[in-house]
């Protein structure tokens, strides 16, 4: 690879109808992205008088950090005046245990349901199945009363509780199509080795599972950010994650509206799931590729 | 000492209150958070805290007609003690859980209700029950109007007698390049002018067959309806390109910045000229529509939970007396951009527009109230639908719209 020995002469590339076709399409698609974020983006820079004039694509007279600031540290919801800094903690703290814990209940199911033999097991898949095309929206009232009756309603633990029930049957589902890939020589060996169900997960299988952990770990550090519905419901007094305290800042009915700072609180929300996936991109490409999702 | 004190403040601010409160927590659950709605919330706060009560604030914005939340909290059973809602079912079905509560005791002891206007009376009624407690009054259809605009156009809104008159001078503005009535075409803003529009033509005959508890058939096909969606179409085609799915805030921009001569929309568009930092009656003018028969009432009111121990349901009742007093009520309503809910609040501390809408409510025979209400929620956005389908077809004739208001009253009423 480093030193090619032979060169051939490369043909001239010659740009044909189709890669015309598709960068038309791709240039396409990307400026149905940009021209929002553009507007999004030059409109958190500009002050409300400017924005008064009505032209959303002129670039700010003056570029000023000052609906950022204030989205970040002033902004209301409610009586409370603290910006969204509340919320991103709040967030933060949901994200954490939520992640932690449906993704290693889902792993360590994954890998039962693939490796192991067990009673019920074709059943329990197909119920996993079933209810992962459950909407939330349906089973929200017994859901309600159930973390009620646990004690939890209204608490961050709800939240956290809720995220990860609701993940479980998805998560488990792709855990047990990526295992069930192994060659099951390996696991005979390993069987003969030790023997020890958590052993053989924990030396053998965890080692394997870097791709398609990180392919889980977008996906639900994703939802869960973005989650609102869940937040809004089982969330109590002070633990409101950042998707309600921007709903509470852009969403008026009688009230004025700051579109600078509304776009800016808007940035400002989506850019941690942003940052994951500049960071962990590639490896979720890989883990895709990987045979992860196909199944 | 300290609580000795606060209640003797109490009882004296309120003169004739007898309830007493020792430090109590009070959940209220609400949607404000813009700039000067917090600021009014602040007012309540102060005035409420001096008194002893702690108020936890809940904000979740829901005023889009669903209240799940707000159920959601009581069936969790954490329901708040104080909340922001006006949908008339959600009173119901509180009282079928056993957690209503009559207002009409506290509000007979403060005095309260002897200043309020017919139309805050009807919005805060409930099968006979005083069950929220008003806060601030809007107007669902003002005129408001640039006043620069006007002169360099060469009108004056203030000479209409009639929306004929009015509707006489818009070539003329569209001659001196104005839009002559900005609107923002969004389904609730059209559904808002709409009812607007019927108070405006048909008066509270009219307008309480349609959207009354029991909405009568025949009206739909009256001359006052029919009317309403002429102009509905005659607005249509005098809006600017720029009207489709614009927000009201916008929408004000459009006429605070020159572009348009006037609006007609909820009277909250004040909010939207004072953060401009323009004055009523100096840069912008506001009267009602041109040769009204009645002015459709908004009155935001707010529901406090029963069922609870003495001690939470005196904070409560003496939080509904606090809020409703009439300075708390005029300094609410000052910052917030509303007008009181009283008529008692002195003048000097009112604005142009809010000394408009007051005089408005003086007559309590052109009165009516917003239909979220007094109707059934179906029908009311089955209006909404209707009246929007119209505005967006310039096709649909005033024929077509009577017709589908027709069969969806079939549907939906019986």
């Amino acid at each position: 690879m480093t030193d090619a020995p032979v060169m051939y002469p490369r043909k001239p590339q010659r740009i044909k109808g189709r890669s015309i076709a598709i960068i038309v399409f791709l240039s396409m698609a990307a400026l149905f992205f940009c021209i929002p974020l553009y507007v999004l983006v030059v409109t958190s820079f500009k002050e409300m008088e400017q924005i008064r004039e009505g032209a959303i694509f002129s670039l700010p007279a003056r570029w000023t950090w000052e609906a950022w600031s204030y989205a970040w540290f002033d902004a209301c919801s409610g009586l409370t005046c603290e910006g969204l800094r509340q919320g991103f903690w709040n967030s933060v703290a949901i994200l954490g245990p939520s992640l932690v814990a449906s993704i290693a209940l889902s792993m360590v199911t994954g890998y039962a349901l693939a490796l192991w033999k067990m009673k019920w097991a074709g059943t329990f898949l197909f119920v996993l199945f079933l209810c992962a095309f459950v909407p939330f929206q349906i089973i929200m009232y017994p859901l309600i009363r159930l973390t009620v009756s646990l004690g939890i309603y209204g608490s961050m633990t709800a939240i956290v509780f809720v995220h990860t029930a609701l993940a479980l049957p998805v998560l488990t589902l792709i855990f047990r199509n990526f295992y069930k890939d192994i060659p099951e020589d390996i696991i005979k060996a390993a069987v003969m080795d030790s023997g020890s169900f958590w052993r053989i997960f924990i030396e053998i299988i965890l080692p394997m599972s870097g791709n398609i952990l990180i392919v889980v770990l977008i996906m639900q550090i994703t939802s869960i950010w973005n989650d609102y519905l869940i937040g809004v419901t089982f969330g109590g007094l002070g633990t409101k994650p950042m998707t309600v305290h921007l709903a509470n800042m852009v969403t008026v009915s009688t009230g004025t509206v700051s579109y600078n700072v509304n776009m800016a609180a808007a940035l400002l929300t989506a850019i941690p799931p942003l940052v994951i996936y500049f960071v962990l991109g590639k490896f979720f490409v890989q883990g895709i590729a990987a045979g992860a999702i196909k199944g | 000492m300290k609580f000795a004190k606060c209640n003797l403040t109490a009882a004296l601010m309120l003169g004739v209150s007898t309830l007493a409160v020792q430090a109590e927590d009070l959940v209220v659950y609400q949607t404000w958070s813009s700039p000067a709605e917090v600021a009014a919330l602040n007012v309540l706060n102060d005035a409420v805290s001096a008194q002893g009560i702690n108020w936890i604030d809940i904000t979740i914005p829901h005023d889009t007609g669903s209240s799940v939340s707000l159920l959601n909290l009581v069936i969790g059973g954490n329901p708040p003690n104080i909340f922001s809602e006006n949908n008339t079912g959600v009173y119901r079905d509180l009282t079928g859980m056993g957690l209503g509560r009559d207002l009409t005791e506290a509000f007979t002891e403060s005095g309260a209700i002897e200043h309020f206007s017919a139309a805050v009376l009807n919005a805060i009624t409930i099968d006979g029950e005083i069950r929220k407690m008003p806060l601030g009054v809007h107007i669902d259809g003002m005129l408001y109007y640039n006043m620069e605009v006007a002169q360099a156009a060469g009108v004056d809104p203030t000479a209409w007698g009639s929306l004929d008159e009015m509707y006489a001078d818009f070539e003329k503005i569209s001659a001196a390049g104005y839009t002559p009535l900005a609107v923002g075409a969004q389904q609730w803003q059209i559904g808002y002018l709409t009812h607007a529009m019927m108070a405006t033509v048909g008066g509270p005959e009219v307008y309480n067959a349609l959207y009354g508890a029991e909405p009568d058939r025949d009206v739909l096909s009256s001359d006052a309806v029919r009317t309403v969606f002429e102009w509905l179409r005659k607005f249509q085609e005098a809006s600017d390109e720029g009207s489709v799915n614009r927000d009201w805030n916008m929408t004000t921009n459009e006429v605070i910045t020159g572009g348009a001569l006037m609006q007609i929309h909820g009277d909250w568009m004040k909010g939207e000229w004072r953060a401009a930092g323009r004055e009523a009656g100096v840069d912008f003018g506001c009267i009602p529509v041109p040769g009204y028969e009645a002015v459709a009432v908004t009155v935001d009111g707010w529901g406090a939970l029963g069922g609870q121990s003495p001690e939470v349901d005196a904070a409560e009742m003496l939080f509904a007396q606090i809020v409703t007093g009439a300075e708390v009520n005029a300094a609410f309503a000052s910052v917030k951009g509303a007008t009181p809910v009283r008529n008692d609040v002195p003048s000097g501390a009112l604005d142009a527009c809010s000394q408009r809408v007051i005089e408005l409510l003086g007559d309590n025979d052109r009165q009516v109230n917003n239909p979220s209400v007094t109707v059934d929620a179906d029908w009311s956005s089955a209006i909404w639908e209707v009246a929007f389908n119209f505005w967006s077809d310039p096709e649909m004739s005033v024929d077509d719209a009577v017709a589908n208001l027709e069969s969806q009253y079939d549907v939906i009423v019986y």
